[in-house]
């Protein structure tokens, strides 16, 4: 079979648009400015800004007035729109959408906190990932199916890697994919704590670069079967080669030195597309301008491309580094690049890297085949996907495969943590982490195995615990107050990369964030990763915690979560 | 400067709760080979000699030099505190 893009919609500090986004790549224009928007004190450190308040995009967006909504919702609702418009559909009652987001209605809950009382009811409808996704959806209209995922700064691409594998196992025929995330104070000032934001525009894969620039917006592709797209008569835009997701299993916010997951995803990649090396024509690499990326991401690339390293920048000189949404924001750019026959520039490079490699300067005419697009995440969760111009079949599996689940712990009490990591090891888990390390190392147990091929969470409100007390340094204390050491353990993959570092398992990661079906979505990834042959064995974990203050606001509008600590192994029978 | 309060500062700030002052040594690597903490742990220190010291470290590099051990820890902010 042959997945094929048929859509694209994208919105970001460059514009509105494709159009908008290609002219501003053609003529090497940097959407990078002083926030005005986000409201901070912080101007000292540039931004990627879509320079329309909340309001304004509420209306551009066609949102009621008085509907509460996050900004992440909005960005993501315009590029969506154009995605499908330019696939002709109108009709989604047969698409499943898989969205990425991580922020996801932070702007709201952040705004608000201080009067959370009164605002719970929105607060508690917008606030999670998952919620998101179906505030877009709900404007669109009845999806056949929507799914989050929640990986951090891969959340995007990771949602397009998913999608792909459902259409290879028949699951669905068409899927819009991608991202969306906002700007907000409390990813801005956790990124600032953990000192990687550059009081500069950003300077990827340069010898003097400071650290990243910040970028909100979002970015959607239409994919599906090309039977589907040849039977609707669309046009076909691009063909998706080949994929691959590794974890670094290395730290929740640092590279390794060799960029070991970054290398498997490509490898896999690559391998997938049936390509060697040569064969690609230009790398969009993740290039977040901090030291630690790009030195990891290049010794990554030397590793695998060696001698045959093709062209390759980094586009977030352009767009800032829109975090979730940035994996489908650079398939985007990838995909105008690969039509309209062009070298992205990497822009305000100026001193050669140590490691030697040297990105394409300058925006140029190139007629390109293959395309490799990367994006990474906090917790080593690392992506690579190949657009290609020619056909590529892909493996598909539509018989129904026999699983087995050989291990299914629950934990509800911490104390014996120490059975099985040090305490130094633990020093900046929750108490509800430390259950599910002891629930996985259990299950292993149980299962009588030392090790799986992948790691697969399932969260509704991630880690609910240190995102409260965050917010409450961010509104209560001022922007100076977060604690580094919590804003690197807020995401919601934190407990599926936790668990990865723990056991050295380089395997696919991934994290789902929607709501209730959380669980299950993990669950089923597992079972379709087990179908397609790609492992034999997954650890599935279900995660979460319980935070009084939260737990306060959700019952009283009437709703309510379970802790949750589980850990599920289950193999192919 | 008294050493020992430092510790227990240090201690809360980056939750190691299984050590006491006595555990940490005044001239051990508080990196590395030492008391084994990473970059992460350097940011938090980043933190507490703002909220406790009143002490605005400039960079990384700065804070590698002072964050050698307790006793440059401790000398450092002797030096430099504001509050």
């Amino acid at each position: 079979m042959k997945i094929v893009v048929t859509g694209a919609g994208i919105v970001s500090s460059l514009g509105f648009g494709k159009e908008v986004t290609l002219q501003a790549l053609l003529d090497e224009r940097s959407g990078i400015s002083v926030p005005e928007i986000l409201g901070t004190a912080h101007t000292e450190h540039p931004v990627g800004e879509v320079k329309m308040t909340t309001s304004a995009l509420a209306e551009y967006a066609r949102v009621h007035a008085g509907e509460s909504v996050s900004r992440t919702s909005l960005l993501g609702l315009c590029a969506a729109r154009e995605a499908l418009q330019q696939a002709d559909i109108a009709d989604v009652s047969e698409v499943a959408f898989v969205n990425g987001t991580t922020v996801g209605g932070m702007d709201y809950t952040e705004q608000h906190w201080l009067d959370k009382e009164q605002y719970a009811q929105a607060i508690t409808a917008l606030h999670t990932a998952g919620a998101s996704t179906e505030h877009i959806a709900r404007h669109i209209g009845q999806f056949a199916y929507t799914a989050t995922i929640s990986t951090a700064c891969s959340s995007a691409l990771n949602a397009v890697i998913a999608a792909c594998n459902m259409l290879r196992t028949s699951r669905c025929k068409q899927a819009l994919v991608g991202g969306a995330e906002c700007l907000s104070l409390f990813h801005f000032n956790g990124f600032r704590s953990l000192q990687i934001l550059a009081t500069e525009p950003c300077r990827p894969f340069s010898a003097n670069r400071q650290g990243l620039n910040l970028g909100e917006g979002a970015a959607y592709l239409v994919i599906e079967t090309e039977e589907s797209a040849l039977q609707r008569n669309v046009p076909i835009l691009a063909y998706i080669a080949g994929y691959g997701n590794a974890c670094d299993a290395f730290h929740q916010t640092a590279s390794s030195e060799n960029g070991e997951g970054a290398y498997l995803a490509m490898k896999q990649a690559l391998a997938m597309a049936n390509l060697s090396p040569a064969d690609i024509d230009y790398i969009n690499a993740h290039g977040t301008g901090t030291p630690n990326n790009d030195a990891s991401e290049s010794a990554a690339m030397l590793r695998l491309f060696a001698d045959q390293m093709p062209a390759f920048s980094s586009t977030k000189a352009f767009t800032g580094h829109t975090t979730s949404a940035a994996g489908s924001i650079e398939l985007v750019i990838s995909l105008l690049a690969l039509q309209h026959a062009f070298l992205p520039a990497n822009l305000n490079w100026q001193e050669p890297m140590p490691e030697a490699v040297m990105p394409n300067l300058h925006t140029q005419r190139a007629e390109l085949s293959h395309v490799l697009c990367n994006s990474f995440g906090f917790g080593g969760n690392d992506s690579s996907l190949i657009l290609s111009k020619h056909a590529h079949s892909l493996s598909e599996q539509t018989e129904p495969v026999d699983y087995a689940v050989v291990a299914d712990v629950e934990v509800d009490a911490e104390a014996d943590y120490k059975q099985y990591i040090s305490p130094l090891q633990a020093r900046r888990l929750s108490p509800t982490l430390r259950r599910l390390v002891i629930a996985a190392y259990k299950a292993l147990e149980q299962a009588h195995c030392n090790q799986v091929d992948a790691v697969i969470t399932g969260t509704d409100l991630g880690c609910i615990c240190y995102s409260v007390t965050l917010l409450n340094q961010l509104t209560q204390e001022g922007e100076d107050a977060l604690k580094p050491s919590l804003f690197m353990q807020s995401t919601h993959n934190t407990p599926s990369s936790l668990i990865a570092i723990l056991m050295h398992n380089n395997g696919y990661n991934c994290t789902y964030s929607h709501g209730k079906d959380s669980y299950e979505h993990a669950m089923k990834d597992a079972q379709t990763q087990i179908q397609l042959g790609n492992i034999q064995s997954a650890l599935v974990l279900g995660f979460e915690e319980l935070d009084e203050t939260w737990q306060q606001l959700e019952t009283s509008v009437g709703k309510g979560h379970a802790m949750a600590a589980r850990a599920t192994i289950i193999t192919k029978r | 400067m008294n050493n020992d309060l430092l510790k227990q500062q240090i201690i809360e700030a980056l939750n190691l709760e299984d050590l006491t002052p006595a555990d940490i040594r005044d001239d051990e690597p508080l990196f590395g080979e030492g008391l084994g903490l990473d970059s992460i742990d350097a940011l938090e220190l980043f933190v507490l000699l703002d909220k406790q010291y009143g002490i605005k470290l400039q960079n990384k590099e700065e804070g590698k030099q002072v964050f050698r051990s307790v006793n440059t820890m401790a000398a450092y902010i002797e030096e430099h505190r504001t509050k």
